[in-house]
């Protein structure tokens, strides 16, 4: 029986069948972040013992508000730290932290085939490496962490088959905010969006993450794309990861793990990338999106407009703008960074914005390229590592009412602040926006040294 | 089990949990003390459960509870006395932490919901599955058969707690 990638990673992993169609799978690591996981620890300590089926599977990270910002996240930060010491888990915590998404790549601890569960929706973004990766709540988090497996209805899949390649400036999170729009916010509930096709293949596995970072977006359990050597060459060498013969053996077996030719899936969307453009959001979820030259449709709901602050017809381009954030965990990683340096070098912000790296270690790199120089001559706040101002809870809170274009994944009403309003881009174009003080594109800015003259 | 009360109708298709509960509310390592945060990133959110300081069941439009992964959503409602929420559709994540936290997620069709938000009162029979209007109008609807036992007896952690002596077993002997 032929079977897709998602089949072969969750039969591997299927203790026993249960009623209701659920399965209890087993769980092959838990990410756990300050926010989500004290409640299912204490939970843990207070009925079971404190006893965890495997402290080795866990790697904790904190990363929400880091450094603390009052006395209730210190005591986050404290218990997550105080519990990882107590059982011998691996933390990353301040100055070696960063978003929990971007750190568990980048030390090695996502591969192929893996099943891994954290408290925290954006997980999705791991299955960027043939990994089953899923967020769900703390108590299911919890259940996790002392029996090794979650309860799961078994989702079914869908495979997004992305033909062409990206041009015309498109990234992976227009691609992102491309396929969102398609399948519509609530269009993969239910499913894993497996992805395949050539514009996947040429994609790089910091553009992989954005890509299934937005799997959620949709509704979808998570995305997951198959391994290949852009992925084998990500793991060989890094930290956390076997090397030599073991290594080449691990690549054997993840070499098998992608869809059979014949495999059935439950749903088949196909994308064509080649004529895509940049995309941003004009509404209150990430499936109200359009291309950068587009205008707030015509059917657009009410509630959205409303919230918004627009009407049918308006040109995105001309909306002017208060504040702009490159940042979050899909859109922080060094080449994102680059890609809004590129567009930032040379020119100046014209509106506050901030630059957050996805880790320290993120940012070190950044430095190195001297990527920090750039942002800071053209006016923006580099920050350390955080979620930082993606979900209003830290730093770089919205004002009621002001507009951000953002690198980010949510635009719902009152993610970034109460009343604020977001509108989700690539890093690149946030940058040009930074510029400009408006929803803008590269391709609209002057090139540097040039002097234009204004109205003559 | 029974649940019995009056209806706070939230007529929004896409009540994400961002609206349920903000994330400035998150900063906590309870599950307590969480229901007057309610509703408040939701326009309107706060009027409206002042409008209907009853209310024990939660009626809404589609995709109820669809973003981030905070089970602060779950325990908010449960915490203001909410015990099951209707609606065509759910987002899994929410999905699972409501039956995870004893807050029914009743599953019913699109075209009932405008007559249920119009409803003072519901009563929802989770055993036997089926919804009751206050003119004795019923609606059915299906739970999941494992998850329902979580509903009624709080036991997912105890559940899994059960299956570590298989878990182990099953690892054991792991291929690989």
């Amino acid at each position: 029986m032929p079977r897709s990638l998602f089949e072969k990673v969750w039969d591997a992993h299927v203790v026993e069948e249960l009623p209701g169609g659920n399965a209890l799978v087993f769980v092959d690591r838990v990410v756990a972040h300050e926010i989500t996981t004290p409640q299912g620890a204490i939970e843990i300590e207070r009925e079971y013992g404190d006893e965890l089926f495997d402290p080795g599977r866990i790697v904790a990270i904190n990363d929400h508000v880091s450094p603390a910002k009052d006395t209730e996240t210190a005591i986050q930060a404290k218990v997550l730290r105080d519990w990882a010491k107590r059982h011998g888990i691996v933390l990353y915590d301040l100055g070696r932290n960063g978003i929990c998404h971007v750190v568990a790549p980048e030390r090695g601890y996502v591969e192929p085939g893996l099943t891994l569960a954290c408290g925290d929706s954006h997980t999705c973004t791991l299955g960027a490496f043939g990994a089953f990766a899923l967020g769900v709540g703390s108590t299911a988090q919890g259940g996790a962490m002392l029996a090794g497996c979650l309860v799961l209805g078994r989702p079914k899949v869908m495979r997004v088959t992305l033909n062409g390649r990206l041009g015309h400036g498109a990234t992976a999170k227009d691609l992102a905010l491309y396929v969102i729009a398609t399948l519509g916010f609530k269009g993969g509930t239910g499913y894993v969006l497996e992805y395949a096709g050539e514009a996947l293949a040429s994609l790089s596995m910091d553009e992989r993450m954005t890509l299934c970072n937005m799997a959620i977006e949709a509704g979808a359990t998570t995305g997951m794309c198959p391994p290949d050597e852009t992925t084998f060459s990500y793991l060989r060498g890094r930290e956390n990861q076997p090397t030599g013969d073991a290594f080449e053996a691990k690549v054997d077996f993840w070499r098998t793990l992608v869809a059979d030719p014949d495999a059935v899936y439950d749903a088949e969307v196909t994308v064509d990338v080649d004529a895509l453009r940049p995309m941003v959001s004009w509404g209150t979820n990430p499936g109200e999106s359009v291309p950068i030259d587009g205008v707030v449709p015509a059917d657009a709901s009410a509630a959205s407009l409303q919230y918004m602050g627009l009407a049918p017809g308006d040109v995105l381009r001309s909306l002017p703008i208060d504040q702009a954030f490159v940042g979050s965990c899909t859109n922080s990683r060094l080449s994102d960074l680059r890609a809004a340096a590129d567009v930032l070098r040379g020119r100046q912000v014209s509106v506050p914005t901030i630059v957050t790296p996805g880790s320290q270690a993120v940012k070190r790199a950044a430095e190195r390229e001297g990527l920090h120089d750039v942002f800071q001559d053209a006016g923006a706040l580099w920050t350390h590592s955080s979620c930082g101002p993606c979900l209003g809870m830290s730093m770089g809170v919205l004002a009621p009412g002001a507009r951000c274009v953002s690198s980010t994944n949510r635009n719902f009403p009152g993610r970034m602040g109460a009343g604020g309003r977001v509108h989700l881009a690539s890093p690149a174009v946030v940058a040009a926006s930074a510029v400009l003080g408006r929803i803008a594109s590269p391709d609209e800015l002057a090139p540097v040294g040039i002097a234009v003259a204004v109205n003559g | 089990m029974i649940v019995s009360g009056g209806v706070l109708p939230v007529d929004k298709a896409n009540v994400d949990t961002d609206q349920i509960i903000p994330a400035h509310y998150l900063t906590g390592i309870e599950k307590t003390g969480l229901g007057k945060h309610l509703f408040t990133g939701m326009t309107g959110g706060t009027d409206l459960l002042a409008a209907y300081p009853e209310a024990a069941i939660v009626v809404a439009r589609e995709n109820f509870g669809c973003g981030s992964s905070r089970e602060h959503a779950a325990w908010s409602l449960l915490d203001r006395g909410i015990r099951a929420v209707v609606a065509p559709s759910f987002a899994r994540i929410f999905f699972e932490n409501a039956y995870n936290n004893g807050v029914a997620p009743v599953v019913v069709h699109e075209s009932a919901i405008d007559e249920l938000l119009l409803e003072p009162h519901l009563e929802i029979d989770l055993v036997r599955e089926v919804l009751t209007t206050s003119g004795g109008k019923e609606f059915s609807f299906t739970l999941d058969s494992l998850r329902k036992q979580f509903l009624l007896s709080g036991g997912y952690m105890a559940f899994l707690a059960g299956k570590r002596e298989a878990v182990r077993a099953w690892l054991a002997a792991r291929p690989r």
